[in-house]
This record gives structure tokens, sequence and C-alpha cells, in this order.
């Protein structure tokens, strides 16, 4: 034997000590699911529901202190923040005694940053969570945040008062409460097609109400503009409208387990959200293939659709593409644009709720305020989020910026541009998605104001609550199969949602085998019964106030 | 050349390491410490953090840390073949990358050999430079200009095609041709970087040797086969075992900029990296990255270990250790 | 070539004459593949978005623009001070690392050092094994506390194994005869290195030298992971790489923000970007070249 194979077999046995050492110690640990509790206050916990309009006097703020705020996103190139922090961190030091200081996540792989970041045990005081884009119940699970229940009631007394108690259910983990919910602000984001009402008119259609009307106009757009080089729905191999074919053509809901491009469980209807159904192996799902298909050479979108990452955006204002797809607060602002870049254009909305009224409230813990585990100024941190939310200059200031040179508020009482705005110099964005209330919102003067006689409309039928905002899926059992069903729908979703295969029904067939042998009937059983599980948690369904 | 090769190692199968150590010590301790940096560099750099990968046998819990979290074997390794991928990028990626060694450094041995024939400097150091070039367009921009050329409606070649009266060609259906598209791009893109160490080798060679050459009337060919490549092959196999231990290891860009989620191409396009990442975006969870991590690591350490033990045989001198 | 003489040389064989032909054309095709892309680049930062949305990447812009630069150059204080932050972690992490890996790499290749096979192999085995991300990430920012400090992206990429042995096995090439010599007239190791080998090594540091600068200039992932955005001043090619992303940020998310979309040229801003992020290295690569000329080594043996 060579010295230096032995030199070889000296650093593996280094490595499997290490490895067998680490072992030997995590026996002896409890097992898994163990998030931190908050550090002992001297407060009885459950205290008391109530209001208090000042500060208790046993709360201790006499050490000024400096909080982090964690936000998602590229910090702004101008000064803006700088600016409004300068205004805002006098006002802190004196209701608070503290100072805040922003640190930016940038989205340049942010789910990397935002996990090693909490892995890391860096001290981090206010922090931005989703439980819709940022993992946020595995991060419960893997103890990055504060539990708050001892701290809200003391130290964001009216925030407390304010948000009813089934919203604080929805951000509760094993009893604890770990996140601030944005849970009065409202915000559409329900998915559709926008097309041209100019268009449509011309074709002598009228509104688009399903998919089957919305193929007819990719179609006529094709025939009568096509020549031209118009495009009747560019789009790119990120959009899927599976999604928005389920909605439309049944009462679906989406029970919001990431299964990768296709979302393979929804529960049966609003009335029955705990009854899963698979629509992928459904009739349905052949339909929509063979629909898909039929778009494809048709050529509503380009030939190379699963490759282009162009700005599929971009060419719809520039009338090169007749549709576009994404959600109705998009909408807001694109349509007041449209007109203005292509007057007459009346870009119009098919949302997929249209069709039948399938529309469910957002989980209001999409966008929160989870404090973290390290943090060494708890109480102070819930005071600071009391502030955002209870103080209305406050949250101007951290939603708006500056007034006078960021925004102004017209004679409308609307948020607008001051004279002279120059964007790149004065527009202000912290990425505060974390406590927005609809009480202190103001309208904007850039947004399309009928959007809100649509949202009005589906307040109407949307039917709230969140179905499953108490449900915080344990993945342990089937993680693998979760990440080798999401491989398979990542894998066959773009081919079929563009109508790329050769035999709809074959590609179907393989497609659903692949997913049985990922392991969909185990989770589909395992997440069945963990529905049934907290079914019976939450007692009565659909609630009797509704 | 080689004036003293392994000959003064005496190594004697009996003599106890630790005197051995000992004796090289007190004679050559200076030597040792002109290595104390960089032993200490890859101690801390890397040694230190390396029991981390036991990162790929836990529930990993912040809270505990990685050494606490509780231990579930190989449970985060189960994501691999579950998808019935496994073999597929496996594979694929294997394939790849033998790919890219064979023809990457047929073609960087080929360029700096030519580059040494060539006679006029001006042209040899602007072909050197433009061979540079590739090397600094990151891989997203690599990714439009190839989609620009390919792409069925506007690209470049179905233009040329269209304007010679033929069928233009729909690339981004057809996996077979992703295969050398992907191999071409890598060598257009390495050529000029990896040639460099070809390039420094041959200039470091005694011009004498040429110059005898000459004189005993060798043609080019001899010149190259007996002189030029002979002493590239240390290079060649220093590279090879470089490559070699990073076989399932690379290249996540290329793949991922060129085919991106056109998961039509994917019989011949996925790879391992592509399919981490695109396993990562669904849950994110870094146990199930360090377990791909490790499986890398392992096949690789085994790859090499044999290779080096060959060459080892064959020529001592060439090993890496 | 000084030593070669080509010029005077009168008789050249077939064979030569053929290789010599082949040579050109390869090269000079090869050479052009290389180059083209390079130009679509530079015609697309100087083209109108509109036409790149319309036409593609031409080799010449149909519709001229200097748009994406000055959205580059918004902010020319920050463009300056990346480049300098560059700049300066390049010189100097290639400098300590050049320096360090030289002094490496001659042990290493020392046959009368029986330790230099045991050294080689610690060196290599990290190219193997690694412990992944997030104990490298806690190293960094936990236990060195390099979080937001130029140092964490100097130091992991002072060394690496592939350059230590590359270097070992260029200076394999130097003779031992010089090392014993001078070993014989009572120098230690040290001084045979700094006075003797190295002046000996011109190509082999060139080479070297230059992979560990381009690596330190093109880095861009260290920097994202430890250097937050709360610093001014970030390396260039996070800065640029980020003025690409955040471009599709902008169109992705600007109904979640309060400023309403604009028209960015992205296609044009992001060939703009490359071409301040590559343009000062392309031109400073012919100065590393005067370096690879052969016969320095064996040359300077003699004289």
């Amino acid at each position: 034997m060579s010295k230096t194979r032995l030199l070889a077999l000296v650093l593996i046995m280094i490595l499997i000590c290490g490895l067998l050492g680490a072992c030997g110690t995590a026996g002896e640990k409890e097992p898994a699911d163990t998030p931190a509790e908050t550090p002992s206050t001297e407060e009885p916990a459950g205290e008391e529901k109530q209001a208090a309009e000042e500060p208790e006097p046993d709360i201790d703020i006499s050490e000024f202190v400096e909080i982090s705020n964690y936000v998602l996103g590229d910090p702004p190139a101008n000064d803006m923040v700088d600016k409004m922090l300068e205004q805002l961190n006098p006002i802190l030091k004196e209701k608070i005694n503290a100072h805040m200081r922003v640190e930016w996540i940038e989205w340049a792989d942010y789910l990397t940053k935002y996990n090693l970041l909490l892995a890391s045990g860096q001290e981090i005081d206010m922090i931005h969570a989703s439980s819709t884009w940022l993992d946020f119940w595995p991060n419960v699970q893997k103890g990055s945040f504060l539990a708050l229940d001892d701290l809200i009631p003391k130290y964001a007394p009216k925030t407390w008062a304010e948000i009813p108690q089934e919203d604080w259910e929805q951000c509760k983990y094993q009893g604890k409460i770990y996140c601030f919910p944005e849970n009065s602000y409202t915000q559409y984001v329900n998915h559709g097609i926008f097309y041209r009402g100019d268009w449509l008119k011309e074709f002598g259609m009228e509104p688009v109400k399903n998919f089957e009307e919305m193929g007819e106009y990719f179609k006529k757009v094709k025939e009568v503009y096509g020549p031209q080089g118009v495009i009747p729905f560019d789009a790119h191999n990120g959009m899927s409208l599976w999604e928005g074919y389920i909605i439309s053509n049944t009462d679906y809901v989406d029970v919001r387990v990431n299964t990768g491009r296709h979302k393979v469980l929804w529960g049966k209807s609003f009335e029955e959200p705990f009854e899963l159904v698979a629509p992928v192996f459904e009739d349905l799902f052949v339909e929509y293939a063979k629909m898909m298909k039929d778009w494809d050479e048709a050529g509503v979108w380009r030939k190379d659709v699963l490759n282009f990452e162009g700005d599929t955006r971009a060419n719809l204002r520039a009338g090169q593409s007749a549709s576009d797809q994404h959600h109705s607060n998009t909408y807001r602002y694109l349509r007041v644009e449209m007109d203005e870049l292509i007057p007459g254009s009346d870009l119009q909305m098919f949302a997929w709720c249209d069709t039948r009224g399938n529309l469910v409230a957002e989980p209001i813990t999409h966008g929160a305020t989870a404090i973290g585990r390290t943090s060494k100024h708890p109480e102070r941190t819930v005071m600071l989020y009391e502030l955002f939310r209870q103080d209305e200059e406050i949250y101007r200031l951290i939603n708006y910026g500056i007034e006078g040179v960021s925004y102004v508020i017209n004679e409308e009482g609307k948020l607008d541009r001051p004279e002279g705005f120059d964007s790149a110099r004065d527009g202000f964005s912290i990425n505060w998605w974390g406590g927005r209330v609809d009480k202190f919102e103001l309208r904007q003067a850039w947004e399309w104001e009928p959007i809100w006689d649509i949202w009005a409309e589906y307040d109407k039928i949307v039917k709230k609550p969140f179905p499953y905002g108490r449900f915080v899926l344990d993945r342990t059992p089937i993680e693998a199969e979760l990440s080798a069903i999401s491989e398979v729908t990542n894998q066959y979703g773009p081919m079929i949602d563009f109508g790329k295969v050769d035999d709809p029904e074959k590609e179907v067939e393989d497609y659903r085998n692949k997913l049985k042998a990922a392991g969909f009937d185990k989770v589909m059983h395992e997440i069945g019964n963990q529905l049934a599980a907290y079914k019976e948690q939450i007692g009565e369904w659909p609630p009797a106030s509704n | 050349m080689r004036a003293a090769t392994s000959t003064s190692v005496p190594v004697r199968k009996n003599t106890s390491y630790v005197s051995l150590f000992r004796k090289d010590f007190s004679k050559n301790w200076m030597l040792f410490l002109m290595c104390v940096p960089a032993i200490l560099f890859f101690l801390l750099f890397s040694y230190i953090p390396m029991p981390g990968v036991y990162l790929a046998f836990v529930r990993y819990n912040y809270a505990d840390g990685i050494f606490k979290s509780p231990f579930i074997g190989l449970e985060n390794f189960r994501f691999l073949w579950l998808s019935g991928d496994l073999w597929r990028i496996t594979r694929n990626t294997l394939l790849y990358n033998i790919a890219f060694i064979l023809l990457g450094n047929t073609v960087q041995i080929t360029v700096a050999v030519l580059m040494n024939e060539l006679r006029s400097q001006w042209f040899r150091k602007t072909s050197q430079t433009l061979m540079f070039l590739p090397f600094f367009i990151s891989y997203v921009l690599v990714g439009l200009f190839v989609y620009n050329f390919l792409s069925f409606e506007y690209g470049t070649l179905n233009s040329i095609l269209r304007s010679l009266g033929r069928e233009p060609v729909e690339t981004y259906s057809n996996p077979a041709i992703w295969k050398y598209v992907i191999v071409l791009t890598h060598i257009w893109k390495n050529t000029g970087y990896g040639s460099i160490v070809y390039f420094a080798a041959i200039m470091g060679l005694d011009p004498e040797m040429y110059e005898a050459a000459e004189i005993d009337g060798a043609s080019a060919w001899q010149r190259i086969r007996y002189i030029t490549l002979p002493c590239l092959r240390p290079t060649f196999v220093i590279l090879l075992l470089f490559a070699l231990g990073g076989i399932l290891k690379g290249n996540f860009d290329l793949f991922y900029n060129l085919v991106g989620s056109n998961t039509r191409l994917y019989p011949t396009t996925d790879i391992i990296e592509t399919f981490v990442f695109r396993s990562m975006i669904v849950s994110f969870n870094f146990s199930s990255a360090a377990a791909v991590g490790f499986y890398q690591s392992i096949f690789g350490f085994l790859l090499v270990m044999t290779v080096n033990w060959i060459v080892r045989k064959i020529e001592p001198d060439y090993a890496l250790f | 070539m000084a030593i070669r003489k080509r010029g005077t040389r009168i008789r050249i064989d077939t064979s030569t004459a053929v290789l010599n032909g082949f040579s050109y054309i390869f090269l000079g095709f090869f050479a052009l593949a290389c180059l083209l892309p390079f130009l679509l680049m530079i015609a697309g930062s100087f083209t109108d978005e509109k036409a790149i949305i319309k036409y593609g990447f031409r080799l010449w812009p149909p519709e001229f623009s200097t748009f994406a630069y000055e959205l580059v150059f918004q902010n020319p204080d920050l463009v300056i001070g990346s480049y300098r932050v560059t700049i300066l972690i390049t010189l100097g992490g290639t400098a300590v690392g050049l320096f360090l890996i030289a002094m490496c790499g001659y042990a290493l290749q020392r046959p009368d050092f029986m330790m230099r096979n045991h050294i080689a192999f610690y060196i290599y085995f990290t190219t193997l094994f690694s412990g992944g991300l997030v104990p490298f990430y806690l190293l960094m920012v936990k236990f060195l506390k390099l979080k937001d400090n130029y140092l964490a992206v100097v130091l992991p990429a002072l060394m690496s194994p592939w350059l230590i042995i590359l270097m070992r096995n260029f200076m394999k090439s130097i003779p031992h005869s010089i090392t014993e010599s001078a070993k014989i007239d009572g120098a230690n190791d040290f001084h045979i290195f700094i006075r003797l080998i190295l002046p000996l090594s011109v190509p082999a540091l060139a080479t070297v030298g230059l992979f560990l600068a381009l690596g330190y200039w093109n880095e861009w992932y260290l920097s994202l992971l430890f250097l937050s955005p709360n610093m001014k001043y970030r390396p260039l090619q996070l800065f640029l790489y980020n003025l690409i992303t955040r471009a599709d940020f902008i169109r992705n998310s600007a109904a979640s923000s309060n400023i309403p979309p604009q028209d960015i040229p992205m296609e044009s801003m992001k060939m703009a970007t490359a071409v301040v992020a590559t343009g000062p290295v392309v031109l400073f690569y012919p100065f590393v070249q005067r370096y690879f000329i052969r016969g320095i080594v064996i040359g300077a043996v003699k004289g």
C-alpha cells in the first residue's frame, strides 16, 4: 500500500469520524420540529386581549437599540430610502427609543441567501416572510423564527386587538404565533389573460369568458393580424395555463402544496376543501392537452416558445403580441399604460374566475413579517411593527417615502407624482410587503380606476377565509416523493402546456405513469390524512359566519 | 530534460514512515515551511468545513445546527432515484464531460501546437487574443446569441435556409441536435483559455531541440509528433485528473442558459446540476443539495483514485500524488 | 521570435509550408468564430431596444442608440467605484496568491522533498470533497466574520489546487541542477526560490497569474453571498450582474412597487453591461501575452 493511499485513507477516516461524532451527539437530541421558543418574559402568557392607548408603564425602553429590518429586493440606486430613514429614525427614537437599519436581500439567488441568512444564526430582528414564496412554514419548522404569543399583546396591543382571532390562527404552528399577517390589505393577484378589446370588437366577438372563446380570439388574430407579424399570445416557458384551465372549468380549490410546474393536488370545492382531487388524472387534462396542441398548431405562440426568453409584455406594448398572461394587480397598471401607448387598445382581462366564479382568498400569510429567533430585541421589534401598522405618519414614510419628493396627495386624495418628479432620482421603494393595511392605503393616480369595481365584484364572490389558512403541511414523510413529483411535472408540464407533443393522449398517459412511479399515491394519501386531521382541528366548515 | 527524477526518493518498504518524515523534515524544513501557507489555506477553507457533508444525512434544523439535527440516513438521497431520472442525468453528465475532456483537449492541443507553428507574430497574437474573447461572454449572453441564431421564426440559420429555398429547421424541438450544439459551444468558449496552458508548456521547451530536429531534417509532422506532443503529456494528465474529479459536476450555466426549461430537449440535455436546480426551486433544501454533492464527490473520488493508480503504474512521474 | 530567428532562415520544407498554411486557415476561422459573438455584443449594446425586438441581434445596429450606456452609467460614481473595488481585489489577490502558489509549487516539485506527494494529495483532495455551501457560509460569516468585508472575496480564491499543481508542473521543467548547485554554494531553499527560480518562471507566473486574475475579475458569486447590497461599492461583475437581473425584476414586479413600469432597454442593457465589464480585461490581455515567450527559462540558465 502506497503512502499516498494511506494518506487518503486517513483523510477519509477523519471525515467519517467527524460524521460519526456528529451522529453520536445527534442521537441524544430530541427529534425534529423544535422551533425556537420565546425567551422567557416576566409576563404570564395568554394575557387578556386589550387595546392600550399608551405604552404600558412597565415597558422598559430606556436602552437605545438598533433594529435590523430585512427586506427582499435590490436597494434602489437613489438615496430616497436613506432620506426616508433620516426622517423616520428621529420619530422612532422619540417613540420607542430605537433606530431602524434596513438590510436588503437582493433578488439574485434570493432563496439561497434568505435561507442561508436564517441558517447561519446571524442576528435578525424583523424579516419579511411569506408562506407562498419564501418557505415560511418550513422555516418555522426549522426554528428560524421566534414565537410571538407573549410579546404581541403587550408590545403591539392595537395590532393584537385589530387582527381577528381567526386571522391569528392562520399564523400559528403548533399553537404558537410566528408572524404578523398582512390580513387587511386588498390585493387581488388572480390570474388571467389580457387581450386587445379593440380587436375583439373588430372581430365582432363578445368579451371572453372561457378558454374556448379565448382560442377563437387567438385564431382570429392569427388570421387577421398574423400576416403583419402579430403573435396572438406571445408566451414564454414560465407561463402555464393549466391552473387557469382548472379554475375556469371546475370548482376545485388550490391546496397550495407546491408540486412544481403543475399543482397536482386540489380540494374538491370551497365547500369540501378537504376532499382531495387530482385533475391531471381526469379527462379534463386530456382535453386541456389537446386544446394546447390545437393552439400550438394554430400558431398561437412562437414555435420556440419553450426557449423564448424575450420580454413578452414589451411585445404586447409594441403591438406585436395580442395577449399577455398575468394577474389583475398587473392589469391595474398595465391598462393605463396601454391606453397611453396604443390609444384605443382597450386592453381587457379574461380572469380565470370569470367563467364560473371560482375565486378563493389569498392566504393572509402571503405577505407577513416575522422576527428572527436570534433577535436580541424582540420586544422593541414588535413595538416597531406596531408603529408601522398603527401610526399613519410612519406608515406613509415606510410605504410611500417622503411627501413632496417621492409623492404628493392630490386634491382627490390620491397618491400622485410631485411636480418635476424624476423616478430615477425621486422614486421610492423599500418593498415593505409585510404589513400594509387598507385603512391607511391611498388610491393611486396612475392606476386604472375601474379595477376597484372589478375587485368589489370579486369581494362579493370571494369566499373567505382561505380554507387552508391554518393548514401547515408536514412534508417530512413525503419529502422525497414531493421532489420527485415536482420533477415529473416540471418535465412533462412545459411540453403539454404548449402542445409540444406528438400525441397528447399518450403523453398524458406517460405523465400519469411517471407520477405514480414517483409516489403520487403515497403523497395523496398522506396529505389526505393530514387534511382530515386538520378538518377535525378546525371544526365546522364552511365557517358559519359566511 | 528531467535531470533528477524520483531516483532520490529512497522508498524502502520496511522503513517506518515516522522516522522517514522526521529525516525529511530535518533536512527540508524550509521547503515544508514554504508549503505551510497552502496547507493552512486548505485546512481553513476546505478541511474545516468538510465534516459539514454530514448535512446530507440529517433533517437540518437551524436552531440545532448541522451536527445536532436528527440523523435520517439516506433519506435525503431518495429523491434522486424516485423520479426515475438518476440514470439518465448521470449518463448525460458523464458522457458530456467525457466529450468535453477528450474533444476539448484535442482542440486545445491542436490550437496550441498550430499556434507554435505560426510565423507571423502579429497573426499569432491577434488570433490568441480573439480566441480568448468567448471566455468573457457570460453564458446568459451566449444563450441569447444561440437562440438568436437557431430560433425558428427569426433565427439567422433559418433565414439563410429560407433564402436558399430550403425548409427551415425546428432546432428547439429536436433533442438530437443539441448534443452537438452544446459540445461545440463548450469548445468554442473554453479553447482560448485552455490552450494557454498547453501553449505555455510548449514555450517552456528547449528551443535547441527544435533546432536539432531541423538540422536532422525532421519534417513538421515529425517535429510535432516527437517533440511537441510528448512534452504536453504531463500537462494533459494533470488536466485529465482534475477534470475526472469533477466528472459529475459543473457546467450548469452552459446547459441552463442554452436549454432552459425546454423539457423536450431533456433526454439529451438534462444533467445532474440542472436537475438539482429544478428540485431546489420547488422545495429549498440544503440537505438535498448536500446529498447530491456527496454523490458527485464519491463518484469522482473513485474514478480519480483508479486513474491515478493506472498513471502511476505506467509513468510514475506524471501521477498527481 | 528572437531565438529561432525565423526571418533569416531560407529553406522551408514542404511539410512545414503545408502545416503553416493549415495553421493560418484553421486558427483564422476559429478566431473569427470567437470574434463574431463579441461583435454582436458590441453592436447590440448600441442598438435601439425596439430594433432588437424586431430584427434580433445584428452585426451592425439598424437603429443606433446609446440609451443602454446612459442607463448603465446613470450613476457614474457607482461604476467607477465598482471598477476600483474589482481592480484592487484583483491586484491584491493575484499578487499574494501568485506568490504563495509559486512557493508551494516549487517545493512540491523538488525531487528531494519526500513529503511532496503527500502534500500534493492533501491539496488535491479538496477538489474531490467539499463541505458544501452551508458549512462554508457558516465558516465565513460566523467564525471568520467576513460578512461585508472585501476579504471575503479575496481570501477563498487566493489559491486553488489546480493552479498549485499547474505551477508545480511548469516548474518541473526547470532543471534541478540549478537548485543543487545553489545548495552546494550554501543558499537556502527560500533564497533559491526567490533569487533563482522566480526569475526563471516568468511564463509560468504569467500563465498562472493570468488565470488567478481572471478568476478574481470574473468573480461574482462570493460577492453575492458575502457582500450585502448595503455596501456602497461592490465588485464590478456583481454590480453588472445585478443591473441585468434588476431590469428583469422591474419588469416582473413593477406592479408590487409603487413605481409604474418603465421601458427599460433590457436586451441592449445586458450587452452594454457586458461590454463595460469585459472591455478592460480584453485590452489588458496583450500585455500579459508578452510573457508567453519561448526560451526565457532556458535562455536565462545559459546566460
